[in-house]
């Protein structure tokens, strides 16, 4: 009896101690379960691992990283997020930074984080070969690859409608491309933001850009939240024209989206300057350094154009996709990146409080 | 004090357990609540303020979000709670043939994953789908916004309704409404002025259910919501895309009273009146509908919802194969390939912890019925409530107050497993408690005290009375908590990181990346998963029956 009774309580016990473990070790102890390999907490040994937040598409990430590990041995994991996702992300980890480099998506978006102190300045050897205005003075950021906007058109509903593809920005108000027109959302994505701050310039002025903003936004059928997915919907025929940068509609279109026609705005179009960055308070700044030079070397740079990526590269000793759209070639737009960075919060919230009502 | 003692001594694990319990519960789900709350009125830079809720109350989009949501919860719940009526009614009193078909297509929606409905209206009933441009050849389609909403949600929760309309309607005793055919009335009249009017709880306890998922759905506005704004939604977009976060938790506030009032309206007013027909004793065989037009009818409406379901269905795994949905439709592997490539992380991710939450999800369920139905002891109440409580919220919410509860010491637990564990579990142990619940209350509690009489402890009595008698309803808590884990989205998409990336997060990616072949290859094989996961499950459960018989 006394025997039974000790079992009994054993396995309650038991019980309890799995509620607690599973559950209750949110006490304090920061212990990842024990069925998954990458601990995060062995400070100790110096080969860590490193965490990066990509903001390019999710396979030119995973060939850069594995190829990155190939090239230097450090192992890393990583996560692909939009543009805002991950500045939202760097900004809610501020006080636990939970990824050592940001690895992609507009400089914009890293000049706010400069701003709010969430990176790392670190000027990489390889940052001098990059021309000045693809980087921060002071290190926080330096870009890695550069691409125009454009447009991207089906050339069916152009076909059946009799039009034209979009030249310019006014053309984008053509009612016949009433609820035809599909962009991200500037909140969310990187790409629209860019979008959005190119209307301004190209407009001439702020309150231009708002008015001209106001007049697309009956045209939109749909802001999608990442920035690439507009070219995906034209393709498919599901909308007649998409914003978005040249570089993904080119992707697309090597993809077997033979629909697709690019256009680039020839009254002026804005570019993205892709950047990298270290987060700050990083645990792994060794390692994090090294993956901001792999990143600007030749090495790290034509990763992409081996997975479809269609950007120009920073460093010119990198040989670019042949197929990309050099800004030599185009009426560019003078994109201020600081500007652009600072303004971001206050043009987004005006944006979604006046015109997406 | 000595009556507290001899109970201490008789159970001495009892209030570990209590305690423990209600550290879970208060960690979890009272303290990232709380953080939402204190949240809501604390803008970016620290000021406290009604800031947050007017943006939402204003009239802005936010308050659109509000409307859109309700509206749409309302047309969903209503259409869905007619159809799962008709299959219901047809289920139990009319002689038609398929019914296990019939059966099976209500619960298919159940154990999939949040959004295949979603994408195969796409390739259904978009601007290159099989239907609307092949079949109608429509040139204009638009499945994206209200419409498409309301399509997919009511296909997606009228299996909810189903479930709690087919056991009411069941158990209404038959002999009032032989009663009322007896005295002459027609079976119209009968079914009016009898059946309609019993069903009525059951009605409106379905439409309350479906009227609050469809509210916290997050999965299909995100896919196929186009322009058409709703809450959960808006709450990610504030939240994750402009890190308003006092703005997302007002957003959240305002869900989760909707959310409560809905819960509290259901119990005040549908909880006490849903046993009133259901106590009878049965009184013999209800006579089946064998023929006429109404059965004719009722089996050919049951027939094409069941045929549009599995056309629905059908659609995902015949989509992964396909290389370019409506440009090019030569057969690939390509996704597959895509998929086991660089999807494979999140596959193995959440197969592991949602393996991990399982156990740890139907025990916990077991362990709080046991202390609900069973057990006196402080606090009672509170633990009731706060366990059902993670039910009512919706998963937008908890993912937003997991953030801001988890983000920093003492409980820094962004990017662990555990996090998201602890997501599933919260997420899916009220459906255990519940069912845990019903089971013990057909459990006679003098066996139990008869083995308490006859000297055993509490956790004795726990382990080889009640456990044996409640192991079916442990079990379907298993499945239940399974299933939820896989497939959950809305709260753990704001506990995603590098670390542990999930399944139904990579298929939200793709979607939105308009990788639809990608997405539903992904589909398949979460579908595939789960389909394996249930035989062994019952396998499990038939082996641990048979080894009980044994000894």
């Amino acid at each position: 009896m006394g025997m039974k009774k000790w079992m009994s309580s054993i396995t309650a016990l038991t019980m309890a101690a799995m509620l607690f473990t599973g559950c209750g070790s949110a006490g304090g102890n920061n212990a990842a379960p024990a069925n998954n390999g990458g601990g995060d907490a062995a400070p100790a040994k110096p080969q860590g691992k490193l965490t990066v937040y990509v903001g390019f598409q999710e396979d030119h990430a995973v060939a850069a990283i594995k190829k990155f590990t190939e090239d230097t041995g450090i192992e890393a994991n990583m996560i692909r997020m939009s543009g805002g996702e991950i500045l939202a992300k760097v900004r809610a980890e501020q006080g636990n930074p939970q990824a050592d480099v940001w690895y992609g998506g507009p400089a914009d978006t890293f000049v706010q984080a400069t701003a709010e102190g969430l990176l790392q300045p670190y000027t990489s050897p390889i940052a001098e070969k990059v021309d000045a205005k693809y980087k921060d003075p002071d290190g926080n950021w330096t870009g890695i690859y550069v691409g125009a906007l454009g447009f991207a058109s089906n050339k069916e509903f152009l076909a059946k409608k009799g039009l034209e593809a979009p030249k310019t920005w006014e053309d984008l108000l053509n009612p016949a491309f009433k609820g035809e027109i599909v962009m991200a959302d500037p909140a969310s994505s990187g790409t629209a933001y860019t979008a959005m701050y190119t209307v301004l310039k190209v407009m001439g002025s702020e309150e231009k850009g708002f008015e001209y903003l106001s007049k697309l936004h009956p045209q939109i059928q749909q802001y999608t939240t990442s920035g690439s997915a507009p070219g995906r919907m034209v393709g498919m025929g599901e909308a007649g024209v998409g914003i978005l940068f040249a570089h993904d509609v080119i992707k697309y279109q090597e993809e077997g989206f033979d629909s697709l026609e690019l256009t680039i705005p020839e009254d002026g179009t804005g570019y993205e300057t892709g950047a990298i960055g270290i987060i700050k308070n990083t645990k792994n700044e060794e390692l994090a350094q090294k993956f901001v030079d792999w990143a600007l070397s030749p090495a790290g740079q034509e990763v992409g154009k081996t997975v479809g990526s269609y950007q120009n590269l920073t460093n010119p000793d990198a040989v670019g996709p042949e197929k990309a759209v050099k800004l030599s070639d185009i009426n560019t737009i003078d994109y201020d990146v600081v500007e652009a960075g600072k303004e971001r919060q206050r043009l987004i919230d005006k944006w979604s409080a006046e015109v997406k009502k | 004090m000595s009556a507290m003692f001899k109970r201490f001594k008789r159970e001495p694990l009892l209030p570990i357990l209590i305690v423990l319990v209600m550290l879970c519960l208060l960690v979890f789900i009272v303290y990232p609540l709380f953080q939402i709350a204190k949240s809501s009125f604390v803008g970016s830079t620290g000021e406290v303020g009604l800031e947050g809720y007017q943006r939402v109350l204003s009239g802005g989009g936010l308050f659109h979000a509000l409307v859109n949501s309700l509206v749409l919860a309302v047309l969903t719940a209503t259409l869905s709670t007619a159809i799962a009526y008709v299959f219901a009614y047809t289920f139990a009193y009319v002689k038609v043939p398929f019914k296990k078909l019939f059966n099976g297509i209500a619960i298919l929606p159940v154990i999939s994953p949040p959004f295949v409905i979603a994408l195969s209206a796409m390739l259904l009933l978009g601007k290159q789908g099989l239907i609307t441009k092949n079949l109608l050849g429509l040139e204009n389609a638009n499945i994206y916004g209200l419409h498409g909403l309301v399509l997919v949600q009511t296909l997606s929760f009228f299996p909810i309704a189903f479930l709690t309309l087919s056991g009411l309607l069941r158990s209404i005793s038959p002999s009032l409404e032989e009663a009322s055919q007896n005295m002459g009335a027609s079976r119209l009249k009968t079914f009016l002025s009898v059946t309609l009017p019993l069903s009525v709880p059951g009605i409106a306890n379905a439409f309350l259910l479906v009227f609050v998922q469809s509210l916290a759905d997050f999965g299909n506005p995100m896919t196929i919501g186009g322009n058409y704004s709703t809450v959960a939604r808006e709450i990610y977009l504030q939240a994750v895309g402009s890190y308003n976060l006092q703005a997302g938790a007002a957003l959240a506030m305002v869900l989760l009273t909707v959310t409560i009032i809905v819960y509290i309206l259901q119990n005040f007013w549908v909880g006490k009146k849903s046993y009133v027909t259901v106590t009878g004793k049965p009184t013999g065989q209800r006579r089946m509908i064998e023929s006429g037009a109404v059965k004719h009818g009722l089996f050919t409406f049951c027939m094409i919802m069941s045929l549009a379901v599995i056309a629905f269905y059908a659609l995902v795994p015949i989509g992964s194969f396909i290389k370019l949905w409506g440009i090019n439709n030569s057969l690939t592997l390509d996704h597959y390939k895509y998929v086991f490539s660089i999807g494979q992380k999140a596959i193995k991710d959440t197969l592991t912890l949602a393996i991990v939450a399982t156990p740890i999800a139907g025990l916990l369920g077991m362990i709080i019925a046991f202390l609900i139905v069973r057990k006196r002891f402080f606090g009672k109440k509170a633990l009731e409530v706060i366990s059902m409580l993670s039910i009512a919220v919706p998963g937008t919410v908890i993912g937003i107050g997991y953030i801001l509860a988890f983000n920093k010491a003492p409980l820094a637990l962004t990017s662990t497993g555990i996090i998201i564990v602890a997501a599933f579990v919260v997420r899916s142990m009220p459906v255990g408690i519940r069912s845990g619940v019903a089971a013990l209350q057909q459990i006679d509690p003098s066996i139990e005290e008869a083995a308490t009489n006859l000297g055993a402890s509490g956790s004795k009595v726990f382990t080889s009375v009640v456990l044996p008698l409640i192991k079916s309803a442990f079990f379907s808590g298993l499945v239940n908590s399974f299933v939820k884990s896989m497939t959950a989205m809305s709260a753990v998409i704001f506990l995603i990181s590098a670390k542990y990336n999930l399944i139904t997060a990579s298929i939200l990616a793709q979607v939105e990346a308009g990788r639809i072949g990608v997405a539903s290859a992904y589909c398949t094989i979460l579908i595939l998963i789960m389909v394996v996961a249930l035989i062994l499950l019952n396998l499990l459960v038939k082996w641990m029956g048979g080894k009980e018989r044994s000894a």
